[in-house]
């Protein structure tokens, strides 16, 4: 976790799967989502960071639940009926991150996609640019890098 | 492997056959050289032992080229040679030969292992230092065979009495490898010859003999040669070898009028189905000599069965059935044997009795028996129900009787699924002894290289534990030997002066202890000075002035502990990157172990490491939390019971409780468990009764009592790792999952008790600086 992401093809369409965060458009590309599912039970991990709501079983392995909202800096919100996890599977670890609601599908051209200074002076490497599929912005982001490095590893 | 042709299929597989026959016979390599060493240095002999390796050389000859791993092939070829020298006593087992050959074998493993992964990535990285270390052993190993002829490898087929290979000229030597090659038969006769008519008689049996074959060469016959009757002095038996392509009857007749003592010289090879006569129709036959198959060419491997190859490369039968490689039928020739036996047949199984398996699949059973395992609870709970009913559906007659029958039922399923699971724990447990042979080549080469004179003692090799354990062992368990002949024992004048035996003694001890398995490494060394410790620690900073007044000699030991620690300033090449003992107890502790020293000063040390037998499967007392289900080993439990308040005490400003007149410092999960979740999760039903078990653990003889909410039940559970990034979590050692998708963490009792123990030191320093 933590580490460089990967460059945005420079042509081609990308496709991404959209989402809200306190009604702001987000995305992550589709291609790194191996499913979409409401919440299963969570067990909580006590003392673990705050990013990280708990554990859950996805088909016999075990996933970390990681609040997005959490990772971007966003307080905390209830689960609800519209609540859903984007499951990614990553090499050593399966993540499932938790967003408020899921918008859907769509596909921008990369000539399309805004570098990220459109967005201010303060981002993270998470954030790789933004795009406007329906005329609302939505942030472009990259799952690898945004849970942030373990505590004790600076 | 998936979408590859069959072909390519049964390539890999080839391969990896080829890789772990390989590894057994480097192992088996290895595990024979020490026995060697260890005669040895007895002042025994083992020549049983001798022809063993080389023996193993040969076949590993055979498959190396077989499988067209050049480096290992020419390096085993050059190896066989000189323990044919070894064998046959032209050349002597020195130590400085025994060394040769312990660094042959060493780079064997390198070699298979850069082989394997050449093949895997396509990558060359260590090939290249891998060929410079072959070449090296090369020349060593062509430098002390110059120093001796040797007959030619082919003849070591044949059970040829080795004092008459050995005073072979080099004429006959040509002969009769001639012959061999061109697929002649070989024959002994015994002749008695009157002393006086020594050359009529042989220009008779030359005569005899001459249509029908070759005599190769000949020698007085030694008195052992089988029920001769007592030798008149005048008289002398001689032995001779002859080649021929004749049947051994027809040669029986040629030479009846002067001898009746005539039978065929074994060969050790038999294709099915061919008989090694017939020399002149040069039908496709095995060669002596090895066929240089490659990787390339497709039709020979992925065609042959790995017992085709075996036999193609000529190993003996009973080689091929210690390597579990029996080929289909041989037949022996008639007459093969002394005696002209009829043919026999060697059944389809095989001798070995043991299957390797690929340790995924024993994980996938694992997995598939701990799922199966909470099947069975759900069995369990349905039978409940049907018997009790549940809120809001009382029990009928009906149900009640179904649930009965289930439950019957269910007990018979549960003992049946125990044995299953016990079988499949069972398969995955291996002898520690493969990590044990590895330690003691390793400390074999290090007292030599540093000139102490070590004995090293093994007890419990026969130990089991977790496959997987075991791989993560060797690495610790190295380092520790590494210290112990690096810094313990002391060298040999010291010892002197201080009226121990020069030798030093290094001792690997292993049992099992209930759930457990303790492993020490001890050695009668000089010992750890606790002083030198705290004054190493508190010079970098680790200690404080008044800890270290206050640090007991055992305190003290569990420094080396500590990340960054090292007693010593050089960083010895022994220990490498200076790695210490910070590392092996992160190491122990990934595969669930803890490890702690011992020592005395100018006694010695003892480092002693506890591991769980397995690490899948463990059994737990399921308990609640604050709605939440945690599971607390039960290895590490000592009892549970209610928690009674009035016997609650307040020392230190921690909580213990009185029981039988002891203090237990206590802990109340539902204070210490504390997370962010409730603010985004629905908290689950809270019980109605708080705080009201404790659960009593013991690491060692220290004891901690958790305070629970709810007390569920013991059960087995399959252990799932947390992923990386709950690595820094402290206080658990994983998670399962409960029936109905719902997770449960796993406690880490022996973190939890540091954590205890190690507040409670700072909080009554705290209060003395007071």
């Amino acid at each position: 976790m933590g580490h460089e992401p990967a460059p945005l093809p420079l042509d081609g369409v990308l496709e991404y799967l959209g989402f809200l965060l306190d009604g702001e458009g987000y995305a992550i590309p589709i291609e790194g989502i191996a499913e979409i599912m409401k919440p299963l039970p969570i067990a909580p991990v006590p003392r673990a960071r705050r990013e990280i709501l708990g554990v859950m079983s996805v088909r016999g392995r075990l996933a970390t639940v990681v609040s997005l909202r959490a990772c971007l800096g966003l307080g905390p919100r209830r689960v609800d009926a519209r609540t859903r996890i984007l499951l990614v599977e990553a090499a050593q670890e399966d993540l499932g991150f938790l967003v408020d609601e899921v918008t859907g599908v769509f596909h921008v051209d990369a000539s399309e996609v805004e570098p990220p200074a459109v967005l201010g002076a303060d981002f993270g490497a998470h954030v790789r640019g933004a795009a406007r599929p329906d005329g609302e912005l939505v942030v472009l982001l990259d799952v690898t890098s945004l849970l942030p490095a373990r505590a004790g590893e600076h | 492997m998936e979408g590859g042709s069959y072909r390519e299929g049964a390539q890999e597989r080839a391969r990896d056959e080829f890789f772990s026959e390989a590894q057994e016979l480097v192992d088996a390599l290895t595990r024979d050289l020490l026995a060697l060493d260890e005669a040895k240095r007895r002042g025994a002999l083992r020549p049983e032992l001798l022809n063993d390796v080389f023996r193993a050389v040969h076949t590993l000859k055979g498959l190396s080229s077989l499988f067209g791993a050049v480096v290992l092939s020419a390096l085993s070829h050059e190896l066989e040679n000189l323990l044919d020298d070894l064998r046959m006593g032209r050349t002597e087992l020195d130590d400085g030969v025994l060394d040769l050959l312990f660094k042959a074998v060493e780079a064997y493993g390198r070699i298979l292992a850069s082989e394997k992964q050449r093949g895997e990535s396509g990558g060359d990285a260590s090939a290249e230092h891998a060929h410079d270390e072959v070449n090296e052993l090369l020349a060593e190993l062509a430098a002390l065979a110059t120093q001796k002829g040797r007959p030619a490898e082919v003849l070591a087929q044949y059970a040829i009495d080795p004092a008459m290979l050995g005073v072979l000229t080099e004429y006959e030597e040509h002969r009769l490898r001639s012959a061999v090659e061109s697929g002649l038969r070989l024959v002994r006769l015994f002749v008695r010859f009157p002393l006086s008519s020594i050359d009529a008689s042989f220009d008779t049996l030359k005569d005899s003999l001459r249509a029908h074959g070759e005599i190769i060469t000949y020698l007085p016959a030694g008195d052992d040669d089988g029920g001769a009757e007592e030798r008149p002095v005048d008289a002398i038996d001689l032995e001779v070898i002859v080649a021929s392509s004749r049947s051994v009857d027809e040669l029986r007749v040629a030479v009846a009028a002067q001898t009746s003592r005539l039978d065929e010289i074994p060969r050790r090879v038999g294709r099915a189905g061919q008989k090694p006569s017939v020399p002149v129709e040069a039908e496709s036959r095995p060669q002596v000599g090895l066929p240089d198959l490659s990787y390339a060419q497709e039709p020979s491997i992925s065609d042959l069965s790995i017992e085709d190859m075996a036999s193609v490369v000529g190993l003996p039968p009973e080689m091929q059935q210690a390597l579990g490689l029996l080929p289909a039928q041989v037949e022996l020739p008639a007459g093969a044997s002394p005696g002209g036996a009829s043919t026999r047949q060697i059944s389809l199984r095989s001798v070995s009795q043991t299957v390797r398996v690929d340790i995924r699949k024993l994980d996938r059973l694992m997995n598939a028996v701990g799922e199966l395992a909470i099947v069975r609870g759900s069995v369990q709970r349905l039978a409940d129900t049907l018997r009790l009913g549940h809120d809001g559906a009382p029990a009928t007659a009906s149900s009640r009787r179904l649930g009965a029958e289930l439950l019957r039922v269910h007990r018979m399923f549960e003992r049946r699924l125990a044995e299953l699971q016990q079988g499949v724990l069972d398969v995955r447990m291996v002898p520690l002894a493969q990590v044990f042979d590895k330690v003691a080549r390793i400390v074999r080469q290090l007292s030599r290289e540093h000139g102490k004179p070590t004995n090293f003692v093994v007890t419990g090799a026969d130990t089991e534990i977790d496959k997987l354990i075991v791989e993560e062992l060797s690495d610790p368990l190295l380092h520790m030997v590494r210290n112990a002949i690096d810094h313990g024992i002391e060298a040999q004048a010291e010892r002197e002066r201080e009226g121990k035996p020069a030798t030093g003694t290094l001792a690997l001890n292993a049992f099992q202890k209930g759930n457990h398995v303790v492993i020490e490494v001890e050695d009668d060394g000089a010992g750890i000075d606790p002083q030198a410790l705290i004054r190493r620690a508190k010079a970098r900073g680790l200690l404080t002035e008044l800890e270290a007044q206050e640090m007991s000699a055992k305190e003290a030991l569990a420094l080396v502990f500590l990340p960054g620690f090292s007693t010593k300033d050089r960083v010895t090449d022994l220990s490498g990157r200076g790695v210490g003992m910070d590392v092996v107890k992160t190491n122990i502790a990934k595969i669930g172990g803890t490890v702690e020293v011992q020592s005395g000063l100018r006694i010695g040390t003892k480092v002693v490491v506890t591991l769980p037998v397995t690490l899948a499967i463990i059994s737990v007392l399921a308990m609640g939390v604050a709605g939440y289900t945690y599971c607390m080993p039960l290895a590490s439990m000592e009892e549970a019971l209610a928690l009674d308040p009035s016997q609650v005490r307040s020392m230190l400003g921690r909580e213990v409780l009185s029981q039988r007149g002891a203090s237990i410092p206590l802990v109340r999960l539902s204070e210490l468990f504390v997370s962010h979740a409730h603010e985004v999760l629905d908290a689950p039903a809270a019980p109605r009764t708080l705080d009201k078990y404790v659960v009593i653990t013991s690491i060692g003889n220290r004891r901690v009592g958790f305070v629970v909410d709810q007390i569920f039940g013991q059960q087995d559970i399959v252990l799932k790792a947390l992923g990386p990034s709950l690595a820094g979590v402290p206080g658990f050692s994983g998670a399962t999952e409960l029936g109905d998708q719902r997770v449960a963490l796993v406690l880490d009792v022996a973190a939890l008790h540091e954590e205890v123990y190690g507040q409670s030191a700072e909080r009554a320093k705290q209060l003395e600086a007071v």
